[in-house]
């Protein structure tokens, strides 16, 4: 076993701990019934979510400094970890606001920045993949994982301006039992673990992808033709 | 070299070469008449509902024109490499990108000039001051961020497709406030100053944010 399939390892039983704990031990909730487990892994994975979309926007503006290609590759990595997340955070919240709002989709605040920031991402999947790998994909990149991020929290503040109705933070405010709390803080920890194996395995795949492209182009040098001499 | 006269050279020489072409603005013109006449048959219009509807196909051929006009912006420079002689020069590349903004916002104004008057002859929606300053308002922010992509996809392979993807999500704050100015403008509810104070924050905002990005853009 090597050392990425040892952590992948973990993060699934640390997943499948999460999954008992949301079913078994977290009480089902009065109002909304058996709907409201859903809320662990939501939340859990939109906090995920903004973790990677951070590793983006710290690995950009580091590359820009000093072109660490390090940072660039986190950067790839947590752009990838990031989509998924957002993904599962998006799908999941339509399926419980099916049963409670008695619709998949409102135009809210956080419906519409979470959709924003979806896009805003898998186009920098798209840029990365259309554009030649190096540094100019690289720089370029890093521009739009930086406005992205920006972009986020002001689409959030317009629309909540303009009107919200997504339930406001229960967490902080101290309104969750403590089964409730102990069930999400733990699926909060399983899930940034998840994330983190995920960045990390993402990496190395990065890693080697660059390296096979420098030995690509280490072979195009040595087989080139030898420029005929002048007369 | 004083990069606010390196700008306005830039302007100059794009808005010139329009003129002396006369491709861009027509075209434009002509796109931003046709989605009016795609939004008069897409939606039932009458007299009722037209203030309801026009802001929405206001918006709509205002963003796709802007699209287009953008895409073209460094079409010249792709076509005869003269965007890597500007930035040999010692001109800073931030004045280059401003100059490009600047005259890229000019040409998208000139199709305002169409599109404004169009929508009140063919919806009968009153063309005030408001919309127009409006309009203009979020003409500036989304200018900046708009060339600032068209200058990330002019070295990458379908520019086309790409160009869409990358601004619109950045130009939605700029339609949240817009439309709103514009529905209050045209007598729906909604706080016209509350969006124009918006529209005014978030113009400061992306383009120190875009000014600050385009040497890394640009710089090669």
């Amino acid at each position: 076993m090597s050392r990425h399939e040892r952590w992948a390892a973990g993060a699934v039983a640390l997943m499948l701990v999460a999954g008992a704990a949301i079913f078994l031990y977290a009480p089902t909730d009065y109002l909304q019934g058996p709907v409201q487990r859903i809320f662990y892994l939501h939340v859990s994975s939109a906090i995920a979510a903004y973790g990677c979309f951070t590793v983006v926007l710290i690995g950009g503006l580091v590359y820009l400094r000093r072109e660490s290609l390090v940072a660039d590759r986190f950067a790839r990595a947590g752009a990838v970890v990031g989509v998924v997340f957002t993904t599962v955070t998006l799908v999941m919240g339509m399926l419980w606001a099916k049963p409670i709002w008695g619709t998949y989709w409102t135009w809210d605040a956080r419906l519409t920045s979470t959709l924003v920031l979806w896009m805003i991402y898998a186009g920098y999947l798209l840029v990365r993949r259309l554009a030649d790998p190096g540094r100019q994909a690289a720089r370029i990149a890093a521009v739009v994982g930086i406005f992205g991020f920006v972009d986020v929290p002001v689409v959030h503040f317009s629309v909540t301006w303009w009107r919200t109705q997504h339930p406001g933070p229960v967490v902080v405010n101290d309104a969750l039992p403590p089964e409730m709390l102990a069930t999400f803080l733990l699926t909060m920890a399983c899930t940034l673990a998840l994330a983190a194996v995920l960045i990390a395995i993402r990496y190395r795949i990065e890693t080697l992808s660059d390296e096979r492209m420098h030995m690509a182009e280490e072979v195009k040098v040595i087989t080139a033709p030898e420029p005929r001499m002048a007369p | 070299m004083n990069p606010v006269r390196v700008a306005i050279a830039v302007a100059r020489k794009d808005l010139k070469s329009e003129w002396r072409t006369r491709e861009l603005v027509p075209a434009l013109a002509q796109f931003v008449v046709l989605a009016l006449l795609i939004g008069n048959f897409g939606f039932q219009v009458d007299t009722h509902n037209a203030s309801a509807i026009a802001p929405g196909i206001l918006w709509l051929a205002l963003v796709f024109a802007g699209l287009v006009a953008f895409g073209r912006t460094f079409a010249a420079e792709r076509e005869q490499a003269s965007l890597e002689a500007m930035l040999m020069t010692p001109a800073s590349p931030v004045a280059i990108f401003a100059g490009k903004a600047m005259a890229a916002t000019v040409l998208l104004v000139l199709c305002e000039v169409v599109l404004l008057p169009a929508l009140t002859l063919f919806f009968g929606t009153p063309l005030s001051g408001d919309v127009v300053a409006a309009v203009l308002l979020a003409t500036v922010g989304m200018a900046a961020l708009g060339v600032l992509f068209a200058a990330i996809v002019a070295r990458v392979r379908a520019r086309e497709l790409l160009l869409p993807l990358l601004t619109l999500p950045l130009w939605i704050p700029f339609i949240v406030a817009g439309g709103q100015a514009v529905q209050s403008a045209m007598g729906l509810p909604g706080s016209y100053q509350e969006a124009m104070g918006l529209l005014l924050d978030f113009d400061i905002l992306f383009v120190v944010l875009t000014s600050l990005a385009a040497r890394f853009v640009l710089d090669e």
